[in-house]
């Protein structure tokens, strides 16, 4: 049974996700490793109302009953627990970055908040885009060096030591990518104010 | 290879002699360098059979491939060594100036072995390793003999014993440029035991980056970073780490009374506040940092660096002292005299509820201010009453009958965090491979300050996840070797990153703390070699039965037994907390059992 005060966590950051814009109706999922299990959203639950029920405990290393009730992303959630230090995994469709993720190989910021924060974020590609072997050895790899990836055309994955960073890092991406996507709008010259941003892209 | 020199100094004091000869590289791949590479050398050269105080057990100092590179905080270095307090495994680490001179010295590991048939200091200068006499030196206390052997912040940094070290007191700490720390666990008993007064390094090398623009870039970040955090940007620099005392007291974490309470009344007169506004002088900082906590504060009788927090919680709260200025004083003498000062307080503590409740006949009671400095002046010479407190708060309570009123585990005191207000915390203390310590995985910063985000602080389910993260980081951190404070102000992902520039391996964060998590299982099958079990792994009864009657920590006890089997499963270790052979060939230690 899940401790009362870890639904309490899932059901505040589902909610604000969906008040955000960062996901649709049923759309995207979140996790938290403890110990050797992971507690994942229930297949088919609304994040931005979720009940105590929704929330499923499964094994980290292999299947058990759970994994019939799991997200569909369960594989990409246990292979990139096990692959990095994450404790919490926020995986949403934040729209503006979807966006830019079709147009570019990595989404570098240009706002103050996410320069400091993410200094890049790298885009990768899969064709299966949705519960696969593939798709969850992409999002781990790219999991291993960055704190928050996009996949192409579907969204981002980020992950923390709790629930609350890993969404911390979602949403300044988002806002990151609005910013951006404002000043293409305005069509200014953009005016560098961060010594050594030149050398975001290898971070 | 950048990063490293490769290089290891021998030194046998038996017969006054040394060897060099190259670092295994590939020892320095999987351990990186302080403390990981303290323990993989500790397996090999002293075994279950080895007296902490024999000329058997060895000192590992050792630095680490980012120590004297300028990252921020790339100051520091460890010692490695069997402990005489708690008989674990132990490292402790240190900052200042010394940790950057040897690796300047051109060396990775210093290794001091044997015993000096009479005291000795050792003198490593210009590529040249000399064993003075230093029959004269014996006695002299810190401030003293620093002094006489001319240290020099920049230039020529000295690392010695005072007289607690040489008395074989078991909460001695071996000291550096003059007010730093190597302290828990005993290290300077064993350096005492040794015959060795001191050791004096002037370095001359810089050490080689692989890949010096991409340093550059992520020193420049770092900056940034820590100077975006108002931790180490404000509340650090301004009153230093005492700032926490308030912040820990309020919340009903304060250890007080020997654990007897959980908040003190007196905690704003010992704050971080009261310390700035009354008695700092300056701030200080160890070389390459700029966050600049240390204190140096002054009272009519002493001027000098600290209190640090935990320093003025075990000689205030924890002995129900309120006296700011007195604390500062018996402070600066531990320093002098080359006491742990976490143990001393603590230990003191421990002897006034003993006295206190008739067990002990003494007159130490909570609040006396002023028997502070004799009981530590005693500890040093081990006279009187301090014979018996220098053994450290476990075997004196139990040699009064009453072992369950030392507030320490695997023989180690605590620091000021009540694990009844903390539970990871307390999940921390008892499966700590040095004991009771709060340098091992900190949870102050996920339960308390909300580094890198706040958790419930009351949470059992899942705490033993956190526990060790945090324990393997630490593990890493201590491994590179850095300050931990850095770490609030910038994430483990820079660490890693700044690994691979220096060294021109590629390190991903989830390597380094992999490294981590190597440390601390091979730490971990140190102590069980020693005949630790899962018995050990534990707290005293009265954090686990007794819960605070009032305060924000109220009704509370440490919920261990769920954290604990729960922290064995995830750690992958049996249910007697023995790693299993899975894990040992994860981690690639299967060579070693």
């Amino acid at each position: 049974m899940v401790d009362t005060r870890i639904y309490e966590m899932f059901r505040e950051i589902g909610r604000d996700l969906y008040v955000a814009n960062m996901i649709s109706s049923h759309g995207g999922n979140l996790s938290i490793r403890l110990g050797d299990r992971v507690v994942i959203k229930r297949r088919g639950a609304m994040l931005g109302q979720l009940k105590p029920h929704d929330l499923i405990e499964t094994r980290l290393d292999k299947n058990d009953s759970g994994v019939a009730l799991a997200s569909t992303e369960l594989l990409v959630h246990r292979t990139v627990y096990l692959n990095t230090p994450a404790l919490a995994i926020c995986h949403c469709h934040p729209r503006t970055a979807i966006a830019f993720s079709l147009s570019r190989d990595e989404i570098v910021p240009i706002d103050n908040e996410a320069s400091y924060l993410l200094k890049k974020v790298p885009v990768v590609m899969e064709e299966f885009a949705s519960g696969t072997p593939q798709m969850a050895n992409k999002v781990a790899d790219g999991l291993k060096n960055y704190k928050i990836i996009m996949l192409r055309g579907h969204g981002s994955f980020a992950i923390g030591q709790t629930l609350d960073e890993a969404f911390f890092w979602s949403s300044t991406l988002e806002e990151a990518c609005q910013i951006m996507l404002f000043t293409k709008q305005i069509n200014e010259s953009f005016i560098e104010y961060r010594k050594m941003s030149e050398s975001y892209n290898k971070f | 290879m950048a990063g490293w020199s490769e290089k290891v100094l021998d030194i046998d004091l038996n017969t006054q002699t040394y060897k060099t000869y190259p670092l295994d590289m590939e020892m320095a791949r999987l351990f990186i360098g302080g403390r990981g590479i303290g323990a993989r050398l500790l397996w090999d050269l002293v075994g279950p059979d080895v007296d902490p105080l024999s000329p058997e057990n060895v000192l590992i100092f050792a630095n680490g491939p980012l120590t004297a590179t300028g990252y921020q905080t790339s100051n520091r270095f460890s010692v490695t060594t069997k402990s005489p307090l708690t008989g674990t495994v132990l490292d402790a680490n240190s900052g200042g100036f010394w940790g950057m001179q040897f690796k300047k010295a051109g060396y990775d590991v210093m290794i001091v072995r044997g015993k000096s048939p009479h005291p000795v200091w050792i003198e490593i200068r210009n590529g040249e390793i000399l064993f003075q006499d230093a029959s004269e030196l014996w006695g002299l206390r810190v401030y003293a003999l620093t002094e006489k052997l001319g240290q020099n912040n920049h230039k020529r940094n000295v690392l010695c014993v005072g007289p607690a070290g040489e008395n074989l007191s078991r909460i001695a700490s071996i000291m550096n440029d003059r007010e730093r720390a190597l302290a828990r666990g005993g290290p300077g008993a064993v350096m005492g035991s040794k015959n060795l007064k001191a050791i004096v390094v002037e370095g001359q090398y810089r050490p080689a980056i692989a890949d010096p623009d991409r340093f550059k870039f992520l020193l420049y970040e770092t900056r940034k970073l820590l100077a975006a955090s108002p931790l180490t940007s404000q509340a650090l620099p301004e009153f230093g780490t005492v700032v926490l005392m308030n912040i820990m007291n309020n919340i009903g974490a304060l250890a007080t009374r020997n654990h007897q309470q959980t908040q003190f009344e007196g905690a704003e007169a010992i704050s971080g506040e009261e310390l700035t506004e009354k008695y700092l002088v300056k701030n200080a900082s160890c070389w390459a940092c700029p966050i600049g906590c240390t204190r140096v504060s002054k009272t009519d009788r002493v001027e000098g660096e600290g209190p640090e927090f935990e320093t003025t919680w075990a000689f205030g709260a924890q002995c129900g002292v309120d006296d700011l200025a007195a604390i500062i004083e018996v402070n600066s003498l531990c320093n002098d005299l080359g006491l742990d000062t976490i143990s001393a307080g603590s230990t003191i503590a421990c002897a006034m509820e003993l006295s206190e409740k008739g067990y002990l006949d003494s007159d130490l009671r909570f609040g006396r201010a002023d028997l502070l400095a004799r009981c530590v002046e005693e500890m040093a010479y081990r006279r009187d009453l301090g014979a018996d407190l220098t053994e450290g708060s476990l075997r004196l309570a139990t040699k009064y009958g009453r072992p369950e009123l030392s507030m320490s585990a695997k023989g180690l005191e605590f620091p000021a965090y009540d694990p009844r207000g903390m539970q990871g915390q307390g999940l921390l203390y008892a499966t700590s491979n040095r004991g009771g310590c709060h340098m091992r995985g900190n949870m102050v910063g996920l339960e308390v300050l909300g580094l890198p985000k706040l958790i419930d602080r009351f949470q059992v389910q899942g705490k033993s996840s956190y526990v060790i993260l945090h324990q393997n980081a630490s593990a890493a951190i201590d491994s590179l070797v850095v300050c931990k404070f850095v770490n609030m102000g910038v994430a483990d992902e820079y660490f890693a990153r700044v690994l691979s520039a220096v060294t021109g391996i590629q390190y991903a964060t989830g390597d380094m703390i992999r490294v981590g998590e190597r440390v601390y299982n091979l730490e971990r099958l140190y102590n069980n070699r020693e005949g630790f079990t899962t018995k050990d792994d534990t707290l005293p009864p009265r954090l686990l039965t007794e819960a605070p009657l009032d305060g924000p920590s109220q009704g509370w006890v440490s919920n261990l037994a769920p954290m604990l089997r729960e922290y064995y499963r995830t750690r992958g270790w049996d249910e007697n907390g023995v790693p299993t052979k899975r894990k040992l060939a994860d981690l690639g230690l299967t060579d070693l059992v």
